[in-house]
Parts: C-alpha cells; sequence; structure tokens
C-alpha cells in the first residue's frame, strides 16, 4: 500500500525476496532516480554487485593507526629508559629488541581501535536517532530499498518499487 | 562479520559470502526463525538463577579469601622461599590460557574461512573476555598490596620514575591490557547488529531505549555493513598475531629466569599450543550445556562439534610434542640441573601432577581419532573437563616443580596450597561464570546477523538462480 508521497523527499520500499530487491535497484539506478540507501539485515554481496559501492577507506585509519602506535611503542620505552636509567644485567640502557614487543602491542592496539573510529566515523555511528527511511523490520526479515530524490521522481521510484515486487512502498520524509 | 569478498565482476555465478563447507543448517528455514529461536535463549530460568547463585557464592568464596589476605599480608598464601609463585600465578597462567581459544574461534578460525565457527565464536569470545578479565586479577591478587598496581603502568609522575622497559612483567601488562581491549573491542563491534536486531524486536520501552544506545543506533544498511565488514576483517587481523604475542610474552615471564626447566626457547610455542588446546576444553564445557539447555543442537550441530573436537585433537598432540621435545632437550643437553629437574617432576616429587597433565592432555585426547566419540556431545564434556583439570595441572607442573628443585639441593622444598590458595581459586571460577551467565541471558549466545548469512535469503525467482545463496 502506498503512504501520502505528496510531500515525501523519498520513496521506502519493503522486500521480502532479496532478488526483488535487487532488480529494484538496478532499475533505480539505470533511471538515476536518486539516492539509494538499502536495509538488510545480514550483509549480502548481491547488494555490493548491485550498488557497486567504492571501497571502504577504513584501512587507511588502520593503518596510519598501526604505524602510529608502533611509533609510540618504541618511543615510550626508549626515551623511559634514558630518562630513568635501569642498569639490567650489563645490557645497554635502551635495547631496542626487547623493546619491540611494546611496539608491536601498541600497534595492536591503537591501529584496532583507529579501525573502529573509522568504521564509526563512515558508517555515522553512533547515531541519536533512526533516521527516515528505517524501519524496525530491516533487522529481522525484510530488505529495504529507500531512494532519496526529488519531488518530481518520486512517482517514478514508486513504480520501481511496486514493479520489482516490494510488499510495501510508501514516501518518507 | 563473514562478508570479506569484494564483489566480483558482474558476469559469472556469484559466491556465497562464507566458506559453507564447515557448516550446514539444514533445520533453519529462514530469519525470522533464526530470530525467534536465538532470542528466545534471552529469557531467564530456575536453572539459570540457580546456577548463578552458585557462581555469586564461589565469588563470594574468594572475595572473602581475598579480604582476609589483604588483613593478614601475603604469607597466609602458600608460598614457602623459594616457591614464592603458586596457585595465584599458576591460575593466572591458566585463565590467559582459556581466552585464547576465543580468540582463535572468532579470529583466526575466521580468516582461515572456517565455517563452523560461526554458531560457537560469539560464545568463545564472550569467554575469551571473561577470562581476560579473571587471570588479569591474579597478578595484582599475587602482589599482595594490590592498591599499587598501577606502579606497572608508564604514566608521568611526580618522582620522575618509569618501569624498567626491559622486564617481562612489564611486558605482561602491556600485552594483557591490548589484548582485553581489543577482545572487548572485538566482541562488542560484532554484536552491534545483533543488538539492533534486540532494540527492534524489543517491546519494553525502558529496555529498548538502553537496546537503542548500545547499538548506537545501527541501522543495517549497505554502507554500514560495508565499512562494518571491513573494520571486522582488519580486527580478525590484528587479534590474530595479537593472540599469539600474549601467551608468547605470559611465557617470557619463565623463560627469561634461569630457572631449570623454565629457561628454554620452546615455551612460547609450547604456551600458545597449551592455551588454544585449554581454551578448546573450556569452550566445550560452555558450549555443549548451552546447545542443549537452550535447544540449539541444530545451530551448533554434530558437525560443528566434530570439526572443533579435531582442532582439539591437533591442539592436543602438538603440546604432546611440546612435552616431549622438553624431555628430549633436558636429556639431549646434558646440563645436570635440567635433567634433575624433569626426573623429579616425573617420576619424583611431583609425579602425581604431571601424570595428571600427561594423563589429561595426550592420552585422554587420543580417544577424538574415534569420530563416533567426536559426534558424541557427553563425551566431549567430560573429557573437556579433563583438559581443564589437565591444563591447570600443566602450568602447575610447570610453576611449582620448577621453584621447588633449583639448583642448589639445599633450597629443595615443597609447596601446600592454603585454604586462602584454594579460596581464591574458587572465586575466580565463580566470577568468571557469573560474568558469562549474566551475558548468555542478556545478548544473544549465537551471532544473529551472521547466522542469517548461512541461511538461504527468499527468492522471487528461486529456480534462475538455483536455490540462491
Amino acid at each position: 500500500m502506498a503512504g501520502d508521497t505528496s510531500m515525501a523527499q523519498g520513496m521506502l520500499g519493503a522486500f521480502i525476496e532479496i532478488d526483488a530487491a535487487c532488480n529494484a535497484i538496478a532499475a533505480l539506478r539505470k533511471q538515476n532516480v536518486g539516492r539509494i540507501t538499502v536495509f538488510t539485515p545480514a550483509p549480502r554481496h548481491e547488494f555490493e554487485h548491485a550498488l557497486q559501492p567504492p571501497r571502504s577507506p577504513v584501512r587507511m585509519y588502520t593503518l596510519i593507526g598501526a604505524l602510529s602506535g608502533a611509533v609510540f611503542g618504541w618511543w615510550i620505552s626508549i626515551w623511559g629508559s634514558n630518562y630513568w636509567p635501569l642498569v639490567v644485567g650489563g645490557k645497554a640502557i635502551s635495547t631496542w629488541i626487547p623493546y619491540t614487543v611494546f611496539a608491536f602491542e601498541l600497534m595492536v592496539l591503537i591501529g584496532g581501535l583507529s579501525t573502529v573510529a573509522g568504521l564509526f566515523i563512515h558508517a555515522r555511528v553512533p547515531r541519536l536517532t533512526m533516521t527516515v527511511g528505517y524501519d524496525p523490520r530491516f533487522s529481522g526479515s525484510h530488505y529495504g530499498v529507500w531512494v532519496e530524490c526529488a519531488p518530481e521522481r518520486l512517482r517514478d521510484a514508486e513504480t520501481i518499487l511496486r514493479q520489482a515486487g516490494a510488499e510495501e512502498v510508501r514516501g518518507d520524509q | 562479520m563473514a562478508t570479506l569478498a569484494q564483489p566480483g565482476p558482474d558476469t559469472g555465478p556469484m559466491r556465497p559470502n562464507i566458506a559453507k563447507a564447515g557448516l550446514q543448517l539444514p533445520a533453519v528455514k529462514d530469519y525470522a526463525q533464526v530470530d525467534r529461536e536465538i532470542m528466545g535463549t534471552l529469557h531467564p530460568t530456575r536453572g539459570w538463577f540457580i546456577l548463578l547463585m552458585v557462581s555469586v557464592a564461589c565469588l563470594g568464596v574468594g572475595a572473602l579469601s581475598w579480604i582476609y589476605q589483604i588483613h593478614e599480608g601475603l604469607g597466609v598464601a602458600g608460598y614457602a622461599p623459594p616457591v614464592m609463585w603458586g596457585v595465584y600465578i599458576v591460575t593466572f597462567v591458566f585463565w590467559i590460557g582459556i581466552g585464547h581459544a576465543g580468540t582463535l574461534i572468532s579470529a583466526i578460525l575466521y580468516l582461515f574461512r572456517a565455517g563452523f565457527r560461526t554458531t560457537i565464536y560469539r560464545c568463545a569470545e564472550a569467554m575469551t573476555v571473561f577470562a581476560v578479565m579473571t587471570a588479569g586479577l591474579f597478578p595484582i591478587i599475587h602482589l599482595g598490596r594490590p592498591w599499587k598496581f598501577f606502579w606497572l603502568l608508564p604514566y608521568p609522575n611526580w618522582r620522575l620514575l618509569w618501569p624498567n622497559f626491559k622486564s617481562p612483567l612489564v611486558w605482561d601488562v602491556f600485552a594483557i591490557l591490548t589484548y582485553l581491549t581489543i577482545s572487548v573491542t572485538f566482541l562488542f563491534v560484532g554484536l552491534l547488529p545483533d543488538l539492533a536486531t534486540l532494540r527492534d524486536a524489543e517491546k519494553n520501552p525502558f529496555r529498548k531505549r538502553i537496546l537503542g544506545a548500545l547499538s548506537f543506533g545501527w541501522r543495517n544498511s549497505e554502507n554500514e555493513w560495508r565499512h562494518f565488514a571491513r573494520a571486522y576483517l582488519f580486527l580478525a587481523a590484528f587479534s590474530t598475531p595479537l593472540v599469539l604475542s600474549v601467551h608468547s610474552i605470559v611465557s617470557f615471564d619463565f623463560a627469561m629466569a634461569l630457572v631449570p626447566g623454565w629457561h628454554t626457547t620452546i615455551f612460547a610455542p609450547y604456551f600458545v599450543a597449551g592455551a588454544i588446546f585449554s581454551g578448546m576444553g573450556m569452550v566445550y564445557t560452555i558450549i555443549i550445556p548451552i546447545r542443549k539447555f537452550f535447544k540449539l543442537e541444530h545451530y551448533v550441530t554434530l558437525n560443528v562439534m566434530d570439526a572443533g573436537a579435531k582442532l582439539t585433537l591437533f591442539t592436543s598432540m602438538v603440546v604432546g610434542c611440546a612435552y616431549m621435545v622438553e624431555y628430549f632437550i633436558a636429556w639431549y643437553g646434558g646440563v645436570p640441573a635440567e635433567q634433575d629437574y624433569f626426573m623429579n617432576r616425573v617420576f619424583g616429587q611431583w609425579w602425581w601432577a604431571a601424570w595428571i597433565m600427561l594423563t589429561c592432555n595426550v592420552i585422554l585426547p587420543l580417544s577424538l581419532f574415534s569420530q563416533k566419540l567426536r559426534r558424541n556431545p557427553t563425551w566431549l564434556w567430560i573429557l573437556s573437563l579433563f583438559i581443564n583439570l589437565g591444563m591447570w595441572y600443566e602450568r602447575f607442573v610447570i610453576v611449582v616443580p620448577g621453584l621447588s628443585h633449583e639448583f642448589e639441593p639445599w633450597q629443595w622444598t615443597g609447596y601446600v596450597p592454603t585454604f586462602i590458595d584454594m579460596g581464591i581459586l574458587i572465586g575466580s571460577f565463580g566470577w568468571f561464570f557469573m560474568w558469562f551467565l549474566l551475558f548468555i541471558k542478556q545478548l544473544p549466545v549465537i551471532a544473529i546477523s551472521e547466522v542469517k548469512e548461512i541461511v538461504p535469503p527468499r527468492l522471487k525467482e528461486a529456480a534462475s538462480h538455483g536455490g540462491g545463496h
């Protein structure tokens, strides 16, 4: 059933079949109706094929965080040893080989936390409110296709979603 | 999350999201069933409540023992010079080891695309977090003056003092804190989509708000999943060498000392293999009752148990090999103190502990060569208890006989744990199981979103997609 679409800025289709959702995405992309957001209870390659998104930049956060952590691990141990020298067994004050333990652990720690920071920044979480287009069914057993478009394209979006086999199509703001 | 591969070319058949060779769930038909059955485990039962009370009682015993020790001093523990490491250090290494199988299952098997991990990894990950939380208490208990534990941390201070960065004990602090942080992060990130599922299914407005906050407003959008899959992959990739480093560093606590039986280069791989073996034992101790009482046999299938049992058998054989290499090198190295130590350990003063270890860790797991026993949950559970016992004794056999039988014969002595030692040991099990029991009634024990990846999605045109994936 269609909702009131007169004030809507986008159109939402709820699908129970994954291929129907993918067909809708393909048709929407072909007609360049608007910006598409897909909701899926589990990650599926079918949507990656349909949307062809760019590669996630999270890996850059991982790389920079890991390198920073390793450098900091070596630095803190070498600097701390020189600042408060403890002579142990006649060994050098700063011995970089055992200090690799600190470099490694901090590489993992800072690299891991940077990775999560990258995830949060690019996935836009934490999110205080559910933005338009979301429906609780999308964490259950439905797939959602939300098309954000100009008001004059709403009718096209609705038609495509219905033709693809959406269980429900509604306008949203 | 199981999605790792980059989108392939448009031509040709689509690849499945997860290697299914190790996991088939024929009795799981659709997403709604997954939600219903896994979320159905979250309702408290009388049996759960009784177990929780038992755990809290055990924790109480441990807490009272620790309070008594703080009041009376470390002398109430069973230390007798030169055996100044005892039950606390044994139990510390034991719990750190338990945690390792969790990371193996959640991270290493993920990188290796071992499908059987999917339905057991959440339990194993939670087990890791709670085991490391438990382990982390023991060096502090062992300090005697626990309020000074922060002296091990390198922080700017008024006295301009810094810790000895060449000490394996400081390495330990860094390794364990990193391990705890990354394990908690890995568990929490993996839980985000499931928290969103719980949030959306929740009727109680108060719980819904809490779950909404915990899920960070996760919406299951394709954009979120894309970054999530990448972040999860890198966290797994970090966790894999981390888990190897942590127990290697724990082994350096011993290997860096000149004590006979400790000063050996085999300790790092030996400890890592032992840790994974002991953790597999604890995974079975936990997961077998859960699958039975929560009626999850069609998720944690016999194939999953079988695959895990093969891993247990393999790590048991690695550990057995390490034992033999230890004995061989002691004989071949020709150092009398080393040879004498091993003779004393296996045929002398500590023979009973060494043979408990060998029986539980090497002999009994050989039964897993039988497929019939690998697929028998009752036997696997009984065996897991023996493995837990054997691996605690492995650490006992390393720590105590080494110190009680050093170079100078006049120093040779014995070691008898006191009631305080045993009280704190019991308390550690209470602490661990209390957290675990609270976890299994608040959060899903099986990753809902990962199971949904395995369940075939509904298709409009099933025939043209060959059943879909």
